[in-house]
């Protein structure tokens, strides 16, 4: 580490001095930027929570920054241009979305619709309707795959294992379920046949791990050529063939095959809306823009804070006229005596910038401890580091704007004049 | 033989009054090392005016200024701010002592003011020896609150003494204390003599210049050699 030069240590050594002396003016000053400082932390650390929160599950809902997802319409022959484009390859996978019921057989899903367990959607008939009886069966979103979309959508693993594409097919399709699901079955003890919207025949699926993507409705993933082959193939791919069929095709930024895809499918008559995943960039914005409206009200609480300060300043530099009037006469230049006096309103702003940032981290503490259960977010919760840093800086800032005046002051003050009185 | 100080025609007019007032008519000064010499005269005759322009607090409008042989009379301030430091030592009538510090504390003041840094060890070793000087080591960790006016000005001549200057000087150090006690306090001013170093005392007391190795009288602006009766 660099070590401060002399001036700079002198700077600091009597900086202490001055602050050791006089307590309960620092003390004083420290109060009146308390509150400034702690806006200024407080809308940092607000900002920064409420962004994490927001941007922690974007990516697994709406997908990675930059890449695009390729909706499309109920094409016959669209599904079979997509399967030939995407194989074997990585940048590129397409997302065939149905429903399936995993439970036993001939009795309603707890959920009908795919709904997330305990909510009612009413994809169904309804108790009343005189249909199935309820029983242990869920019903899931399937989503079939023909390659890896965690490099789309990051889900995060929670147990077992994800889909291995690089095998040939399993005969029992082997799943991964979302949390949801994951819970749903065990809630409900629901054993595993699945069988397909629509669709007589059922399969014994192989559960293979648990990932978390943010969904609250229970969801599978399963490789598209198991399920095909389960399902007599071309059915199954259709992905119009169900009531909540779609296909959707997952593209990196850079891959070269949107273009190849949209030409293949427009001369077949297929209407492909391509989206770009830009939703974090339009939340930050947004963000941003709240933000600075708070931080501009905290700028204001602390110009009050900066307005003490000063006061507080340039009474001590009048009532230390003969001190610096001395330290000049001792050699002291007057460019130290300006740095004396912005080293101890530094200090008091470090000083009010660490009480600051240790209540702010405390009342979120408390706030996660006692809150936590009722918001989620807020249960983990831990102080962010920029706030912190947010605090610093406010605190060097208010030292600067409130001790420049005083600084000035102390620098010109004559030695002849004070010394002869 | 260079001189230690050498001053010649030296001026300065008090402005910002109606009038003009000229304090230094044409000031001629010599002292070598290790000689004192006591300035007297009427209050508002200048002495503390001569003392400040030696001093490096103030400037003169004329004349010239020799430290060693070198012209320092238009240094620019850092410049005169690092000469202050490294060559004079300062005695006021009050002693200019800071209430919060202890009294190695406002020795040490002297040798923390961003000319150079001693490790604290250094500083230690120098303020003890400065205090020692000025015969109170003992009151070393006392405040000024707790010592006698005497004492109080002791440790300012320890604050002075502190750097080794070569030029003292001191401005009615006994002014604030009695007979008994300015004595011991010229005593210690006498000492630094011994050492090389010069002194200039400025005072109205006829003892404490008869003391001194000359006596310079200044009227109406201009250094008259005098010999005390």
């Amino acid at each position: 580490m660099r070590r401060l030069s002399g001036r700079g240590r002198s700077a600091l050594v009597i900086g202490i001095q001055g602050i050791r002396a006089r307590k309960l003016r620092t003390l004083l000053s420290m109060v009146s930027l308390f509150l400034g400082v702690l806006a200024v932390v407080v809308v940092q650390a607000g900002a920064s929570i409420a962004e994490k929160a927001m941007f922690a599950d974007i990516e697994l809902q709406q997908g990675v920054e930059g890449s695009k997802t390729m909706y499309l319409g109920a094409e016959p022959n669209t599904t079979k241009i997509v399967l030939d484009v995407t194989k074997g390859r990585h940048d590129v996978i397409a997302m065939v979305g149905m429903q399936a019921i995993i439970g036993e057989p001939g009795v309603r899903p707890v959920n009908e619709g795919g709904s997330p367990i305990g909510e009612n959607w009413g994809g169904g008939p309804g108790p009343e309707a005189g249909g199935a009886p309820a029983g242990q069966a869920v019903e899931v979103r399937l989503s079939a795959l023909t390659g890896d979309v965690r490099v789309f959508r990051p889900y995060r693993q929670r147990d077992g294992q994800w889909l291995d594409f690089a095998t040939v097919p399993s005969v029992a399709p082997r799943l991964v379920l979302n949390e949801a699901a994951a819970k749903a079955f065990q809630q409900y003890h629901v054993p595993a046949q699945m069988r397909m919207n629509g669709q007589q025949q059922t399969v014994t699926p192989r559960f293979v791990g648990v990932v978390d993507d943010a969904n609250p409705s229970p969801t599978a993933y399963a490789r598209l050529d198991e399920v095909n082959r389960w399902n007599a193939g071309e059915q199954a791919a259709a992905p119009n063939g169900g009531p909540s069929g779609d296909l959707q095709v997952l593209l990196t930024a850079s891959t070269p095959v949107t273009q190849v895809l949209q030409t293949r499918l427009k001369a077949v008559g297929a209407d492909a809306y391509v989206d770009t995943v830009q939703s974090r960039e339009e939340m930050a914005k947004e963000l941003r823009l709240i933000r600075l409206i708070f931080l501009a009200m905290a700028g204001l609480v602390l110009l009050i804070g900066v307005a003490g300060i000063l006061n507080v300043g340039l009474a001590s530099v009048g009532e230390r006229v003969e001190e610096f009037a001395l330290r000049r006469a001792v050699g002291t230049p007057r460019l130290l005596l300006a740095g004396i006096v912005l080293t101890e309103t530094l200090l008091t702003g470090m000083f009010t910038a660490a009480a600051a940032i240790g209540a702010g981290a405390g009342a979120l503490r408390l706030v996660s401890m006692f809150l936590g259960d009722r918001e989620p977010f807020l249960a983990d919760v831990v102080f962010p580091w920029d706030a912190g840093v947010a605090g610093i800086i406010a605190g060097l800032i208010a030292g600067i704007l409130g001790g420049a005046v005083p600084a000035l002051r102390a620098a010109g003050i004559p030695i002849a004049t004070v010394m002869r009185a | 033989m260079t001189a230690l100080i050498e001053l010649g025609g030296i001026r300065k007019t008090l402005k910002g009054q109606k009038q003009p007032r000229v304090i230094l008519d044409g000031v001629d000064l010599r002292v070598d090392p290790g000689e004192s010499v006591a300035i007297v005269g009427r209050s508002g005759s200048g002495k503390s005016t001569l003392l400040s322009v030696l001093g490096l607090f103030d400037r003169p409008d004329e004349g010239s200024y020799l430290l060693h042989g070198q012209e320092i009379s238009r240094l620019p301030e850092r410049k005169a701010a690092r000469l202050r430091s490294a060559e004079f030592g300062f005695v006021f009538q009050r002693f200019f002592l800071l209430k919060h510090l202890t009294a190695a504390q406002n020795v040490a003041m002297a040798l923390v003011n961003g000319q150079g840094w001693l490790p604290r060890r250094e500083r230690r070793r120098r303020v003890l020896a400065a205090l020692e000087q000025v015969g109170i080591v003992h009151l070393a960790k006392n405040k000024p609150a707790k010592l006698s006016g005497g004492e109080q000005q002791r440790v300012a001549i320890a604050r002075a003494l502190v750097r080794d200057p070569r030029v003292l000087l001191a401005d009615e150090p006994t002014g604030a204390l009695d007979l008994e006690t300015g004595t011991l306090v010229i005593d210690a001013l006498h000492a630094a003599t011994e050492r090389g170093c010069g002194l200039i005392l400025v005072t109205h007391d006829r003892d404490h210049a008869a003391r001194m190795g000359r006596t310079l009288d200044l009227q109406n602006g201009v250094l008259n050699e005098r010999v005390l009766a």
